[in-house]
Order: C-alpha cells, then sequence, then structure tokens
C-alpha cells in the first residue's frame, strides 16, 4: 500500500497528512507505533530502529487516538486507568482539565458521553501515559463542528506543551489550522512534504497540486 | 445384573411406528421435514448399531490399548468438529485437538490414577466417550466467542494495544466473557442434576439393575469430570487462542478465511 515512502517528522511539530482516500495515511500512521509492520524499509524513533525497542514500551511512547471514539470501562476514571490503573482521582482530574472536562466526569459511565466528549476521554487516556508522540487518525472525522473544535483546542494545547504530533486530517482547513508541516501522501507515495504554508502556497508536483485544489 | 430387560430386535423394528408416526405428523403438517427425519432415524440407527458391534468386539479383544486408541480417536474427531466453530482462528484444529487432548487427559488420568474408574475397556470406553463430548463442547463454545471477539473488537483490541498492553491483557476481558460463558450451561446442569433431569449414566446403572443409591456415586464422578473436563477444555482452548491470534509484536493477526 505505502510505497518509496522517506519521511522526517520533526520533534515537538505538529506533522498532519493529509491524501485522498485508501492513499495509506492510517497505514503509516499504524507503522509509526508497531500496529503494522513494514514489508520492506526501516522506522527510526529518537536515533535508533523502532524493531530494536521493546514494543509495548514504544506504544507507552508513541500514544494513538483511533478515528471514532473507543471507549473500553464503564466509567471514565476506569478507562483512565486502563492506560495506568494506579492512576489517583486527582491526576486523572488533571487529565480532564487537560482536555477540557470538568472533574465531576471522572464518575460518569462512559456510555453517556456524547461522541466529542468520548473523543477528549480517548485523548487523555493516551495522555494519562505521558507519550513523547501522539498519533492522531482523523480524531474528529466522526464529530460535529463543536466537538470538532473541542478535540482541536486540546491537540494545539499539547503542541504548546511541545508534544510531538502527527495527525491524519481529511479536512485540508484543519490541516491548515494545525500543522507546522504537511505530507501529501498519494496512492501509497509521498506527493510532496514540507512546512504547511509552502506545501498550499507552492504544491512540489502537479499531483500535489491537483489533490489541494481539488479538495480546497 | 441378570434381571436385566433389554428390548429385542422385534421390540426394536417396532418402536420405528414412532418414526412413522413423526413422519406422518410432519407430512400432514406440510413442514417439508419427512425426508430429514427419515434420513436422521436410519442413520442413527446404523450408526448405533455399527458401534454396538464396534465396541462388542473391542471389549473382548482390544484391552487397554485398543481402549486408550479409541479415546485417542475421538479427541481428534471431536478436535476437528470444534475447530469449526472456531474456523478464522489460526491453527484452529491444533487449538482445538489440544484442548479436548488436555481435558481428557487430565480428568480421565487422575480418576484412573486414582482408582476411582477402572482400564477396563467397558468403563474406559464411555467414560472417555462422555468427557470427550464435554471438552468439546466446552472447546466449542470458547472458540466461537473468541473468534467473534477478534472479529467484532477489533478496534477495542487495539485500543488496548495502543496503551501499551500485551495481546494477553488486551485480550484478557474478552477471555474471561469466553470462559463465562462456556461455563455456565455445565455449572447449570449441575446445579439441577436429579432434579429436573436423571443423568445419562445413572440411568444407564438403574436400567441395568444397579440400586439407585449405589448409581449416584458413580453419577457424582462422572458429573465431577464433566465439570473438571469442561474447565481445563475452556481454559486450554482460552489461552491458546489468545497466542495464535497476536504475533510476536503484540498484533491482532487478521483472521483467516478457512
Amino acid at each position: 500500500m505505502l510505497d518509496g515512502v522517506r519521511l522526517d517528522i520533526g520533534a515537538g511539530r505538529c506533522t498532519v497528512i493529509v491524501g485522498p482516500s485508501g492513499a495509506g495515511k492510517s497505514t503509516l500512521l499504524r507503522l509509526l507505533n508497531r500496529l503494522e509492520e513494514p514489508t520492506a524499509g526501516r522506522l527510526w524513533f529518537s536515533g535508533a530502529p523502532i524493531a530494536g525497542y521493546d514494543v509495548l514500551e514504544l506504544r507507552r511512547r508513541v500514544g494513538l487516538v483511533q478515528q471514532a471514539p473507543v471507549l473500553l470501562a464503564e466509567s471514565v476514571l476506569e478507562d483512565l486507568r486502563i492506560a495506568v490503573p494506579q492512576l489517583s482521582p486527582e491526576a486523572a482530574s488533571e487529565l480532564l482539565a487537560r482536555v477540557g472536562l470538568p472533574a465531576d466526569f471522572l464518575s460518569r459511565a462512559t456510555g453517556t458521553l456524547s461522541g466529542g466528549e468520548a473523543q477528549r476521554v480517548c485523548l487523555a487516556r493516551a495522555l494519562a501515559l505521558n507519550p513523547e508522540v501522539l498519533l492522531l487518525d482523523e480524531p474528529t472525522s466522526a464529530l460535529d463542528a463543536f466537538a470538532a473544535q473541542s478535540v482541536e483546542h486540546v491537540v494545539l494545547a499539547s503542541l504548546a506543551r511541545g508534544l510531538t504530533t502527527v495527525l491524519v486530517a481529511h479536512d485540508l482547513r484543519q490541516a491548515e489550522r494545525l500543522a507546522d508541516d504537511v505530507v501529501v501522501l498519494i496512492a501509497g507515495r509521498v506527493a510532496d512534504a514540507g512546512p504547511v504554508q509552502r506545501v498550499f502556497a507552492e504544491p512540489a508536483n502537479a499531483g500535489a497540486r491537483r489533490f489541494l485544489a481539488g479538495v480546497t | 445384573m441378570s434381571s436385566v430387560f433389554v428390548p429385542s430386535w422385534a421390540g426394536v423394528g417396532l418402536s420405528l411406528l414412532l418414526v412413522a408416526g413423526c413422519v406422518a405428523v410432519v407430512i400432514r403438517e406440510r413442514l417439508g421435514l419427512a425426508r430429514e427425519v427419515s434420513i436422521a432415524a436410519a442413520r442413527a440407527g446404523v450408526q448405533l448399531i455399527a458401534v454396538g458391534a464396534l465396541l462388542d468386539w473391542l471389549f473382548a479383544h482390544a484391552g487397554l490399548a485398543g481402549s486408550l486408541g479409541w479415546v485417542a480417536a475421538m479427541v481428534l474427531i471431536a478436535g476437528g468438529v470444534s475447530a469449526g466453530r472456531g474456523a478464522g482462528i489460526p491453527r484452529a484444529r491444533l487449538v482445538s485437538t489440544v484442548a479436548v487432548g488436555t481435558a481428557v487427559t487430565l480428568t480421565l488420568g487422575l480418576l484412573v490414577l486414582a482408582r476411582v474408574v477402572t482400564t477396563s475397556p467397558r468403563v474406559l470406553v464411555p467414560v472417555g466417550g462422555m468427557v470427550v463430548s464435554g471438552a468439546l463442547q466446552a472447546t466449542s463454545l470458547t472458540l466461537l466467542r473468541l473468534r467473534d471477539a477478534a472479529r467484532d473488537s477489533r478496534r477495542q483490541v487495539e485500543a488496548r494495544l495502543a496503551l501499551g498492553q500485551s495481546g494477553r491483557e488486551a485480550f484478557a476481558p474478552y477471555v474471561r466473557a469466553a470462559l463465562r460463558n462456556a461455563l455456565t450451561p455445565t455449572i447449570d446442569s449441575t446445579k439441577v442434576v436429579g432434579l429436573i433431569s436423571l443423568p445419562g449414566a445413572m440411568t444407564g446403572l438403574i436400567l441395568a439393575g444397579v440400586a439407585p443409591l449405589a448409581a449416584i456415586r458413580y453419577q457424582v464422578v462422572v458429573m465431577y469430570m464433566l465439570l473438571g473436563a469442561w474447565a481445563v477444555a475452556a481454559l486450554v482452548a482460552a489461552r491458546l487462542t489468545g497466542r495464535m491470534l497476536f504475533d510476536d509484536a503484540h498484533r491482532l493477526r487478521p483472521l483467516g478465511r478457512r
């Protein structure tokens, strides 16, 4: 699905991957925490091949939030404790504050949360592990505009704290709002990659230009 | 034992009238099942006559080795049947055969070693059959449930893996649910034994002229053995399935097609 992909993802930056459906965006993201394995080539993380890391440790350092919210326990506190079993209520409240949810949400049943609230709990759960990198697979595509905005605020706040973020986006305006760097992936190949202003203003080739013009 | 009443072959033939009655009802109600009922009844008769003849020979000539061979064959057949319930799970046949085999070896072996049952073919073969049948059901229920979990809850499992859980940890809630599901029928039937059902071993012994209070001793052993066999088979099937479903990098493998 992916072929000849060569990318550098800058630490502390937000890299947004865009491209048409089926281009391999989610596959690329899943390669970064080894939920997929490349058939050829190598990935490096912090100066070492990722295959050399203990995979469970790697996944705790490289968190992933899926497209549609996936809650795993009955209550919000229990859900956060799936990431960190000994998480104190105080630490859990702080995590909720980071994603813009009040502390009384800790006792809420996960089944009663709206889509936006659920996705923010998923973000809080990923942040509970204090990851060095956060992978977000179209985290707002299943949400309404208001909920999507609340999730974007969380991403921006995390970026402000220096968290390296790789985000797959279906919405180019969202990419423009959040990205430091953009990767345009078309049919499994990198059509263009670079700082967001440059890629949007002067796409490197016809394929990237067509995609960016066609969607916007 | 000399007072045992066994129907004559003529009596068996006469009981075919009941099958004819069943077929008549099916035809009258236009259920379209007449052919199926007739075939099922004929198959049952032929199969039981063949098994009866085979067991007659086995009890007379085969000895311990033949009986163990018979039980081993039952384990292999049960493994194949149960694997069908877990179609898509990598190496499902191996998983189910090992699960049934382990359950039978442990429970039957323990009872033989403790001299609770004898190694006579007349005991080993029917008791082995009961334990294989119980282990088969437990294994099938476990594989079915875990296969469905791996297919329907992939996103939930991957969400757990993405949090740094091992495959075993990520799949643990589904394993627990599958074990509970597999053990419920045998727990329920153990609870009501003697109250709403007279179980097979005890009924057989009573029909053979054994005093009811003596017959229940056999039944209690069989029941506890079945409980053990169900638990061991379900546990082994669940653990092995969990291992087969994840690769070395703790990724949930795609389910195959049979």
